[in-house]
């Protein structure tokens, strides 16, 4: 016990080695954090763009990643799409962007005597690209094709097959059925300052920022939707692939033979649950022959089996052994040991820049986890949320292997 | 002579911003293991990346797959008790050796009945006496979660290995410094291996599972008989006869304190890290001088090589050039080269490839594979676009390249490239991971840490001339690899061609009667229709299916 006090006092006095968070908020209502930090002549920005539920029509799976690529292949006011690429790398400017669950983002990184010209371009990006209607097609096969590329190997197969919810998984169907409006739809809808949280990271001061702000993004206000002009309405012809069914069975000749569950991660758990179970689960060895991993999204039970082992034996081994854990729960000294660790654990953050990007927006977004809501976790909340995670309603299971072993699953 | 004024204007611009070597403190421990030190002030926890030189390039090929083993079963986690010394607990030791026995029993008598299936099978008693001994090893291991030293303590460590290193990464809270040190020397002391029989399982089927890989293809057609070019799954029988104590056996010879670098980055000084480094790593014994691994010496000018393949999912062509190791004088010329070709979006083959001409959907320039510190690859990793043949990516790449051994860099290209190339620097020294794992890398493959600054300040000395002399001497038609994959009949996943492949099995089954002449058919079909545009191929299915159609009865 004294050794966790120990860990935690520490750990709480190193803390206040990294940077201090500065606000502030632009007339348009984008809010803007900075994390000063001269160590470097570098300049590194978040900028993340909150989406919600609604923003995606029913039927509409893929509209915020077609508009990402439609951003990415699109000319910017008069600059050639070419001619941006070129400014940016000209000065060797990293620009690059990212469909997260709750938004859209955008990541920078410039050398600081660049950052006038980083963040011209982002604004630029942001507010001055021209959607090309020729491009839609292209890019809705483009969307399509990353979305469902699957890798060579099948136990990446079955894991990618797994972790995706396949409600909410692009269709050549749902891509096909976004037209133009949409498109526009969207753009106006999310696209807002008020939607939006900038932070920035590095070698410049708290006036530089707030000028360098002002100037590039200051200008950003709401717009209506436009009245789509000549608007496009080809959809790809070919049919779509009809959804498999029932649980994913990878054939696998040659390689090994391979159960998996992925438990979907509970939205109703607080980020603090979520991240001392995380903790908890990742690699817990009483499980075994089952191992367990956090993965994006969720948390993957993995059971590799012997080729003379029955299917169904193996697929009802890894299930009692979720079961098993939920049964037994934690005690309360693991929920204080993963808190101790969780502490700890705050400082490795001072290494890693993005890293201290990715907890500044998080509390700018207020899912961070914090002292007081770790404290709140209880061992009732802890195990409650250990069972609602592994419940067998929340598992995705599926199998890898021989044909003829495949065979041997219990049916679903 | 043009050129001069703005290459002068960057240089300036950058030597305000490019770091010191001073930043960087060595120091050589009695037994041979060198310390470098970044301090960086402000930081609450510490990086630490080990390096043992030598990595899958040095491993005799009885033990292939070792360093990767050890990468798994010696680092990655650290548990309790595999940093008791086995006097302490002898009965893990015994257990661990009886398992041993047992595994090789197991492998033996399979490989037997493989040989003979009608003889009186053991197998079933040594698999119960098998798992009867691992449950009791189990019992040594620790149940609780979040046992793994590390982890509680609030760290992490990985390991990785390549073809000239294992590479460890260990972050802690600036506090357990101590702990850390004392940690890795009681881990290289004991090599404990508890782990050992999972692991190798784990190794077996992930390789098993890979299967055959474009790019090993192409290394050991490129690399014939050097280590560079073997590929591990070809190796899997002698992976999983590997035995524990052999694997130990290696780990003492190659884990050497002498050839070991640690790099260090973190709020620390040398004068706090120097005695606790000195006092538990550096009294790690060093063992008697083991032979230098000796290996082939391969010609750049094999000759022009192509092999063909079916493989993956999508057609890929992949081209690889012969290139000095890290530490010749042309080395940074190919890399400059490089960034000419395919660093962003601005470059040659993006704009041209991609842009202009529309053959190409994607391509990359990797520079040393696998490894810098013997002569590796330059590979140009290209996937064509929709209606395009790997023959016409290959002749606009070859294009590509003469283009840019005659032709004159323009200024823009070049200061373009030379940007990238040290913002990309900057980016480097900004995290402290990969600045340790660039000057672990450095001193692995080029000998000498100080290589990736010295690298940085030739690039200014570079001149467009010299990259192109750089190009025309090794990237030849000699010196060139080509391997051609064309995807697996059953691996397609473009809707399009997944529903022509099954029109052109229907129609084939109804004309051929010979399954092989069927299948030939069927991938020469697809082959040939992919030189046709989207549309085009969508016209053809309709036509094909209608064909279909009016065949049926």
């Amino acid at each position: 016990m004294r050794a966790l006090l120990l860990t935690t006092g520490i750990a709480a006095l190193s803390l206040q080695a990294q940077p201090r968070v500065q606000t502030f908020t632009l007339p348009n209502g984008l809010q803007v954090l900075l994390l000063e930090d001269h160590e470097h002549p570098l300049v590194r920005v978040r900028l993340h763009l909150k989406m919600e539920a609604t923003d995606t029509p029913a039927g509409h799976q893929g509209l915020p990643l077609l508009v990402m690529q439609m951003f990415a292949h699109s000319d910017v006011a008069d600059l050639k799409v070419e001619e941006f690429n070129r400014l940016q790398e000209e000065s060797g400017i990293q620009l690059s962007h990212t469909l997260k669950p709750d938004g859209l983002e955008w990541q920078l990184v410039a050398r600081s005597r660049d950052q006038d010209r980083a963040l011209g371009l982002l604004a630029n990006r942001l507010l001055r690209t021209v959607f090309d209607p020729s491009m839609l097609e292209i890019q809705r096969l483009a969307c399509w094709r990353q979305e469902n590329r699957q890798a060579d190997d099948p136990h990446t197969r079955l894991l990618q097959a797994l972790a995706q919810n396949p409600d909410s998984k692009p269709t050549l169907t749902t891509l096909g059925a976004i037209s133009w409006e949409d498109l526009l739809t969207f753009r106006a809808k999310v696209f807002r300052p008020d939607r939006a949280v900038l932070v920035l990271h590095g070698d410049l001061g708290l006036e530089q920022a707030k000028r360098l702000v002002l100037l590039s993004l200051g200008s950003w206000t709401v717009q209506a939707p436009p009245k789509p002009t000549d608007p496009p309405s080809a959809r790809p012809s070919n049919q779509p692939l009809a959804a498999p069914a029932g649980p994913p069975r990878i054939i696998a000749p040659g390689a090994g033979i391979r159960i998996q569950a992925f438990a979907v991660q509970p939205s109703q758990l607080t980020p603090e649950t979520r991240l001392l179970l995380r903790l908890l689960i990742d690699g817990n060895a009483t499980l075994h022959p089952v191992r367990m991993a956090a993965h994006q999204g969720g948390l993957v039970a993995t059971l590799d089996a012997e080729a003379d082992a029955s299917g169904s034996g193996a697929w009802s081994l890894l299930h009692e052994r979720l079961e098993a854990l939920c049964r037994r729960g934690f005690t309360s000294t693991d929920l204080e040991h993963a808190r101790a660790v969780w502490q700890a654990s705050r400082s490795l953050d001072s290494l890693h820049p993005e890293a201290q990007v990715d907890a500044t927006l998080a509390e700018a977004m207020g899912r961070a986890v914090t002292m007081e809501g770790m404290k709140a976790v209880s061992l009732e909340k802890l195990n409650e949320g250990l069972r609602s995670w592994l419940a067998p309603a929340n598992l995705r299971s599926g199998a890898a292997g021989e044909p003829a072993w495949l065979k041997t699953l219990p049916k679903p | 002579m043009r050129l001069l004024v703005p290459i002068l204007i960057a240089t300036l611009g950058l030597s305000a911003q490019v770091p010191r070597q001073s930043e960087v403190q060595e120091r050589r421990l009695a037994n041979g293991a060198r310390l470098l030190l970044v301090e960086r002030r402000g930081l609450s926890a510490f990086h630490v990346t080990l390096v043992f030189r030598g990595g899958r390039a040095e491993e005799p090929t009885a033990a292939a797959g070792a360093t990767d083993l050890l990468a798994r079963t010696l680092y990655g986690a650290t548990w309790p008790e595999d940093l008791e010394h086995s006097k302490a607990q002898p009965g893990l030791e015994a257990l661990l050796k009886q398992e041993e026995g047992l595994l090789e029993s197991l492998r033996l008598e399979r490989l037997r009945l493989r040989r003979d299936p009608s003889a009186a099978s053991h197998l079933p008693s040594l698999e119960a006496s098998l798992d009867s001994l691992q449950a009791q090893l189990r019992a040594h291991f620790s149940p609780s979660p979040l046992s793994d030293l590390y982890t509680a303590r609030g760290g992490r460590q990985t390991a990785e290995a390549t073809a000239d290193a294992l590479l460890v990464h260990t972050e802690l809270p600036q506090e357990a410094f101590e702990f850390w040190c004392r940690t890795e020397a009681q881990r290289l002391r004991t090599l404990q291996l508890s782990r050992f029989s999972q692991t190798r399982a784990l190794l077996a089927g992930d390789l098993r599972n890979q299967g055959g890989q474009g790019m090993a293809l192409l290394c050991g057609a490129a690399l014939p008989g050097h280590p560079y070019g073997r590929d591990l799954t070809d190796y899997l029988p002698s992976l999983e006869a590997l035995r524990w104590s052999e694997l130990r056996a290696f780990a003492h010879r190659s884990l050497r304190p002498d050839r070991l670098t640690m790099i260090l980055i973190g709020s620390i000084s040398l004068e706090t890290a120097l005695p606790l480094v000195e006092r538990h790593l550096g009294s790690l014994p060093v063992p008697p001088d083991a032979e230098e691994a000796v290996l082939p010496e391969i010609p750049a000018d094999l000759g022009d090589r192509r092999v063909q393949a079916s493989l993956g999912s999508e057609p890929r062509l992949l081209t690889g050039w012969r290139i000095p190791s890290r530490r010749h004088p042309d080395h940074l010329a190919l890399r400059m080269a490089a960034q000419l070709l395919s660093g962003g979006q601005a470059s040659r083959l993006n704009t041209r490839l991609i842009r202009q001409k529309g053959l190409v959907r994607q391509a990359d320039l990797i520079m040393d594979l696998p490894g810098g510190q013997f002569p590796g690859l330059l590979v140009a990793d290209v996937r064509p676009a929709d209606g395009h043949s790997l023959a016409e990516i290959e002749g606009a790449l070859h294009s590509e390249i003469l283009r840019l051994q005659q032709e004159p860099i323009s200024q823009d290209e070049w200061l373009r490239a030379l940007a990238q190339l040290e913002a990309d620097h900057l980016r480097v020294m900004d995290e402290s991971a990969v600045l340790a794992r660039s000057l672990g890398m450095a001193w692995a493959e080029g000998g000498d840490w100080r290589l990736m600054e010295l690298e940085i300040q030739r690039l200014r000395t570079l001149t467009p001339e010299g990259v192109q002399a750089a190009v025309r001497t090794w990237l030849k038609p000699s010196h060139r690899t080509t391997v051609l994959l064309e995807p697996t009949p059953g691996a397609i996943q473009d809707p399009l061609e997944v529903e022509m492949a099954r029109v052109l099995t229907a129609l084939a089954a109804t004309r051929i009667t010979d399954p092989a002449q069927r299948e030939h058919l069927v991938s020469e079909g697809l082959r040939q229709l992919r030189m046709l545009s989207a549309e085009e191929r969508r016209r053809t299915l309709k036509l094909l299916e209608a064909q279909l159609t009016l065949g049926k009865p």
